[in-house]
């Protein structure tokens, strides 16, 4: 059995560890309240120090405000803000160390509920014909404890729970199917679970080692990124290819398995219009979802930041450049010339972002 | 003679009530430490002692006396969680704790946890200021703490049995007997502590959820003279700890640690005339489990035993010039779910000189040179002086190099260990002046320490984090210490305070480090009368930065009575009474693991 690694070390001594993510979904832009037709950003913060926030970016980037939900409910978000899913006027913070999810409005973000019961290291959620779904690691050193948590979104409770495989990560959702990516936790896992929600029966599907970030392509199909193992700290080593994997969402086929070569391990992707942008080795690459071969060439360089987390709209690129110390950066390129067009600084811990 | 200089601290203006003067008086004959060198080579070191009576007037926990009778700085998961020291603005692990003369940090992570040790199973506690490798090896840079079990070697036989109960429905038990005659001495003390530790968190509707912990320790010591020229001694302690890891405001827990430590010490010193030897063989074991959902049976595991071997030999030359000289070798195993089976051996040897060169001048020059395992070769050096210029006036000047070795954690956790690590290495100066009058002591000093080659953990280039040598830090600041007693007929009258002002600054970024106060201070009034006696005690913790942000300063006391019935009679009896937070402070020392609200404790203790 896998066991706690990392986390023991943060216990017992003074140095800090924080969860690792990647990217995002982009959302239609409704203006209701004063975080209307911008940028929200998820900042995790210190693993177990409580300092995760929000912080929103003006579309004109002349607005900045950190700390947005704590200047609006008067207290504090949480600890490690792992994601944030967005559906009507609403917005669900996933806090992963709190067990909680924090339901805002999204323009306002006015406390809405909390649903603090029911979930243990919660990670990502997405929201299915009136129903929340959101993946629960369990205790990390249990492999067997994974579930996906079903939420009465009336009542803001967890109704019901799916058992999953070890390390359920992102999930996204298609008519009445779910898709999980199964990176594995504290370990390595291979599988994408397929969740029927009429039944709740599971399958999974093989796919290669870590799968993590997903998205929908301009076809319809599924898209994961798998980084591949990559356990070097093991006698012997254990590393395997990482990919990007299509899968057909009519009958659960995979369509293509694009390799890596050895010693590569992306982790970080987002999707905008017919086109996939992941970071390896420090560049932005960008993959078009008629092809079927991984580009050779990258579009931008990014290996003087710390990107964290990326999202695209409109060949613009913005990148967290994440700093766990100090402030972060929010860096915004413009693709077709690919050139910095603002850097705008932000506070601890940058992540996601997510268009609001 | 010797073992009455030793003494001297213990019962010049350092008891804080008067009950325990007339027991220190009486056993003050044929007294053994096993450490000499703490206080025979320290000429030019700060050294503040901590005698029995003020170890038995303040919380059981080493974290609870030092914070107010040191200056040293702490910071607490949580009441009775992971506690650990910053001394002089030095890191967690830059703090040696010595037991009778042997540094026990662990070998994980480089550092002791003070809510481990049971105050009140020593015969006392010295504080040492400043750099200490030479002597106590990796780790001892901001200072040291040294914990001291004391062999009388007299006619005796004293036992003493203490109950308490207090909020929080916690309970303690302590039991301990010390006997002796010329030829042989013995002690035993076993403690025990209990809580359910559930605190409400002022000013929330939330309480210490997972808090619970309970512990045992045990000490006990043994001397015999097998010759008048020989002692064999044997010290041992055990700890056993269980306890449930408080979560924080925002994120709740439900995990579970337990600990345990043996430490086992053999010791034969011969004294011939001017020389004197002491051979050691010791035993060190530790052992965690932690448990990430105390409901479960899974958990991760480490543990560590250490042998080692050790000589000292000692020659007086004349009664101004003293030698010493230590080998030492220790062989260090490690097994754990997160770092495999490492081994280290380490070699080294030690060379310390005293010489009074005058009635004004005294100095020391000290020498170490390790062998470790992973060719690591580590040099520090000392030397120090002590002016006594005038009757009251005295200045202690030492400057040092001292060093911390990678621990296990920073070499071989996996993920994340680096087998690329150099030690530590810090330099360092501390100037003194001491002022002692019959009523009044007043200590001030001021130091600079710099440190290189700091182990820090950082993300790498695969997003795991990983300790690389890369910190520069520089701390220097200034230590006010004042003792005074005065007695008026029955009526006794103690007052001690500490005050400090630290800078430790990362010398990349210029910031002052995380959870370092540039102000810190204390203060303890003790009055007592005949049998009755009472104390206060107040701290202040300034503020301090967090990562991103700030924890507020807070001020902080406690209030106690005292009666002892029966006295001096053959068995009697002492009834105590504290009050904790006696202003209901609502204060944190770890950002968002309140501390407790006002609690109260009462303790009976029966002596025979």
């Amino acid at each position: 059995m896998k066991i706690n690694k990392l986390l023991v070390l943060a216990l017992l001594t003074s140095i800090f560890i924080t969860s690792c993510s990647e990217d995002s979904d982009d959302n239609p832009v409704v203006p209701k309240g004063d975080y209307e037709n911008g940028l929200i950003v998820s900042h995790e913060g210190n693993f177990g120090q409580g300092n995760a926030s929000v912080s929103f970016v003006s579309d004109d980037f002349l607005t900045v405000e950190n700390n947005v939900f704590s200047n609006v409910n008067g207290a504090p978000l949480g600890d490690t803000a792992q994601s944030i899913t967005f559906s009507d006027d609403l917005a669900y913070i996933v806090l992963n160390v709190s067990n909680k999810i924090e339901v805002v409005n999204r323009y306002t973000f006015e406390s809405v509920a909390t649903i603090n019961s029911g979930l243990v290291n919660p990670r990502y959620m997405t929201i299915s014909n009136g129903k929340g779904y959101v993946t629960n690691w369990g205790d990390g050193g249990d492999s067997t404890d994974d579930f996906v948590a079903v939420i009465d979104l009336a009542t803001n409770t967890v109704s019901n729970t799916i058992h999953v495989g070890e390390g359920p990560e992102y999930i996204l959702e298609k008519g009445y199917m779910l898709y999980v990516s199964h990176k594995g936790g504290w370990g390595v896992n291979n599988i994408i679970s397929v969740i029927d929600t009429t039944d709740n029966n599971v399958g999974t599907l093989e796919v290669n080692d870590a799968p993590g970030a997903m998205a929908f392509d301009s076809n319809g199909n599924l898209v994961v990124l798998c980084s591949g193992a990559n356990q070097y700290w093991l006698t012997p080593a254990v590393e395997t290819l990482a990919s990007i994997t299509r899968i057909s969402t009519n009958n659960s086929a995979i369509l293509d398995v694009m390799e890596f070569a050895s010693g590569e391990h992306p982790s970080i992707m987002t999707h905008d219009d017919d086109e996939l942008f992941y970071i390896l080795n420090g560049e932005v690459y960008e993959l078009e979802d008629s092809s079927d071969a991984l580009p050779t060439t990258a579009i931008l360089d990014v290996s003087s930041t710390s990107a964290y987390g990326i999202s695209v709209e409109d060949d613009t690129l913005y990148v967290a450049n994440s700093n766990f110390t100090e402030e972060s950066d929010l860096l915004i390129y413009d693709l077709d010339s690919a050139s910095l067009m603002e850097t705008i600084e932000l506070s601890i811990g940058a992540a996601k972002i997510y268009f609001n | 003679m010797k073992n009455i200089y030793i003494l001297l601290p213990f019962v010049i203006g350092f008891s804080t009530v008067a009950k325990a003067q007339v027991d220190a008086v009486q056993k003050l004959d044929e007294v053994v430490i096993s450490d000499t060198k703490l206080l025979d080579y320290a000429n030019g070191i700060k050294i503040e002692i901590l005698s029995d009576s003020i170890i038995n007037n303040n919380a059981t926990s080493l974290t609870g006396l030092l914070a107010f009778n040191s200056n040293l700085y702490f910071k607490e998961n949580g009441f009775g969680m992971v506690s650990s020291p910053s001394f002089r603005g030095t890191n967690a692990s830059q703090t040696a704790v010595v037991w009778n003369g042997i540094n026990i940090n662990s070998q994980l992570n480089g550092q002791t946890d003070f809510n481990t040790i049971n105050t009140s199973n020593y015969s006392s506690i010295a504080i040492r200021s400043g750099g200490g490798s030479v002597q106590y090896g990796s780790g001892s840079i901001g200072g040291s703490i040294h914990l001291n079990n004391n062999l009388s070697f007299n006619e005796h036989f004293e036992t003493a049995l203490r109950t308490g109960f207090g909020s929080f429905n916690s309970k303690n038990l302590g039991f301990n007997t010390a006997f002796g005659t010329k030829l042989y001495s013995g002690n035993v003390a076993v403690t025990y502590v209990d809580s359910d530790n559930d605190y409400k968190y002022l000013g929330t509707d939330q309480i210490n959820e997972n808090g619970a912990f309970n512990n045992l320790n045990l000490n006990a010591n043994l001397g015999f003279y097998v010759s008048n020229k020989d002692i064999i001694k044997l010290y041992h302690q055990s700890y056993f700890g269980n306890r449930n890891f408080s979560g924080t405001l925002v994120g709740p827990s439900r995990s579970k640690y337990e600990d345990e430590n043996f430490r086992t010490m053999l010791e034969w010193s011969r004294t011939s005339g001017q020389f004197s030897s002491k051979v050691k063989a010791v035993h060190l074991h530790e052992l965690f489990k932690y448990f990430e959902n105390k409901d479960k049976a899974n958990f991760s595991l480490g543990s560590v035993n250490t042998l080692l071997v050790n000589h000292n030999f000692n020659v007086r030359f004349s009664d101004k010039i003293q030698f010493k000289t230590i080998l030492e070798y220790s062989n260090t195993k490690g097994k754990g779910d997160s770092f495999k089976e490492p081994v280290r051996n380490a070699f080294s040897t030690t060379a310390l000189l005293n010489h009074k060169l005058s009635n004004v001048i005294r100095y020391g020059i000290n020498l170490r040179q390790d062998f470790i395992t992973g060719g690591e070769r580590p040099f520090v050096f000392s030397v120090d002086a002590g002016f006594d210029l005038f009757e009251h006036y005295q200045i202690q000047i030492n400057g040092s190099k001292n060093y911390r070795i990678p621990t296990f954690n920073d070499l071989y956790w996996q993920p994340g260990g680096n087998l690329d690590l150099v030690p530590e290495s810090s330099y360092q100066i501390d100037l003194g002046q001491n002022f002692s009058y019959p009523h009044l002591n007043v200590k001030l000093n001021g130091y600079y320490i710099n440190t290189k080659d700091m182990i820090q953990w950082v993300p790498n280039n695969t997003d795991i984090w990983s300790p690389v040598n890369i910190g520069e830090v520089a701390s220097y600041g200034a230590e006010v210490e004042v003792k005074s007693h005065y007695s008026i007929n029955k009526h006794q009258l103690h007052f001690s305070g500490h005050y400090s002002y630290t800078v430790s600054e990362d010398l990349e970024t210029n910031k002052q480090l995380i959870y370092v106060p540039f102000h810190k201070g204390n203060l303890n009034v003790a009055y007592g009368y005949k049998r009755f006696s009472m104390f206060y005690q107040h701290l202040f913790n300034g503020e301090v930065s967090i990562i991103g942000n700030s924890l507020s300063s807070y001020d902080f006391g406690n209030i106690g009575v005292s009666y002892v019935f029966n006295q001096n009679k053959k068995v009697n009896y002492t009834i105590d009474f504290k009050l904790n937070n006696l202003y209901n402070t609502y204060y944190e020392n770890v950002a968002l693991r309140p501390m407790p609200n006002r609690n109260f404790q009462i303790q009976t203790t029966i002596k025979f």
